[in-house]
């Protein structure tokens, strides 16, 4: 269950290192929204399938319209010259511990299920 | 493919957020690297205030340096050295010296050789005269320069390399009263040298003298000139290395490395 992101990762990592690049100083806070947004898919994703019903495309689609909304909202903000792009940090926090308590207690109860069934 | 879609679709993400990591972090550690670390504003305003003053130092010094450039006045200088020298002619106040052979008839005792002028007076009378503040001299329209010396060759007597025929004419330029002073005093050159040997002797004083310029050349094949950076200490009295041969050695001259 934990291996799959922990083998992205990795592999990322990987291939991160392999290549040249690096963020433009300007742009700084935008990955930081995008590392969020994808932190928040991956804990999404792994909620969705322990729930039983992972899709796909919708999966995409979620990850890719919350990472547009969240920089949206950023560069939004700063045209205007608020900090709204704390509001979308906020968000992604509040859903991200949100989805790592449920995964828990997906986690916990098929735990104790295999237990019991022993 | 709907069993294991979702490992397809976390690790992809998971990936995304590696490589994510990966650039944000050298973007960090570049940045970490370039700009200093201060963390706080009061540290850049001590920084800035520690700047400032140090700035206004700087400009104050450099006000300084222009206005020494602007007070530094090559032409000046140049005109001074080209007085000392002596290439330029010079017109001042000063006194001139007439100094004759001896102008009564001899007896037959008496040894001409005593009552005619000699080099070392006429050194001696100029070297009274510089020592007393004279700015130039002339002896019969040569100028005395640094490198000029006096000497004698039969009969005559060289300045320079200028041969002088009596009456010795010296011109000098400088504050009169103590020229004269300097030659008169008792026990001085004209009691010394002079009035023994009963030379003529004419001082007079003068507003404003002509005095020609230094017309030889200045060649020098040996010497060079020293930076002013390399220049080495002068030794002091007693510490020089004195080379003298022992006495008893004669006047034999041996060219350092040369086989004679």
């Amino acid at each position: 269950m934990l291996l799959i992101p922990l083998i992205g990762i990795a592999l990322g990592v990987g291939i991160g290192l392999f290549l040249p690049w690096e963020i433009p100083l300007s742009y700084k806070n935008y990955t930081a929204l995008a590392i969020l947004a994808t932190v928040d898919a991956i804990f999404g994703g792994m909620r969705a399938e322990l729930e039983g019903n992972f899709i796909f495309s919708k999966f995409i689609v979620s990850f890719f319209a919350n990472a547009l909304l969240a920089v949206g909202l950023a560069y939004f903000g700063y045209s205007i010259g608020i900090d709204i792009y704390l509001g979308a940090v906020v968000a992604f926090s509040i859903r991200l511990f949100n989805n790592l308590s449920l995964i828990r207690e997906f986690l916990l109860i098929r735990y104790r299920q295999r237990g019991n069934e022993q | 493919m709907s069993k294991h879609s979702w490992k397809i679709g976390v690790g992809l993400a998971s990936m995304l957020l590696g490589m994510l990591l990966v650039f944000q972090f050298r973007t960090e550690t570049n940045v970490k690297t370039y700009l200093p670390q201060f963390t706080t504003a009061s540290e850049l305003g001590i920084k800035w205030n520690r700047m400032q003053t140090d700035l206004n130092k700087k400009e104050e010094e450099l006000k300084r340096l222009r206005q020494l450039i602007q007070e530094y006045n090559q032409e000046e200088e140049l005109k001074s050295l080209r007085m000392a020298a002596g290439v330029t002619p010079l017109r001042g106040p000063g006194v001139e010296i007439t100094l004759t052979d001896v102008q009564r008839p001899l007896k037959s005792y008496e040894d001409p050789n005593l009552f005619i002028v000699h080099y070392d007076q006429l050194e001696l009378l100029v070297n009274e005269l510089w020592a007393a503040g004279a700015e130039a001299v002339v002896v019969n329209g040569e100028r005395l320069v640094a490198q000029t010396g006096f000497s004698c060759a039969g009969t005559t007597i060289l300045v320079g390399t200028r041969k002088l025929a009596p009456p010795y004419i010296i011109r000098a330029i400088g504050d009169a009263v103590t020229l004269k002073a300097a030659l008169t005093i008792p026990g001085g050159f004209i009691d010394s040298q002079i009035l023994p040997f009963e030379l003529g002797i004419k001082i007079e004083i003068k507003d404003s003298l002509y005095l020609p310029p230094y017309r030889g050349s200045s060649v020098f094949n040996y010497a060079a000139v020293v930076p002013e950076e390399t220049e080495e200490p002068t030794p002091v009295d007693g510490e020089a290395e004195v080379e003298t041969d022992e006495a008893g050695e004669g006047w034999e001259i041996v060219g350092e490395g040369e086989v004679l």
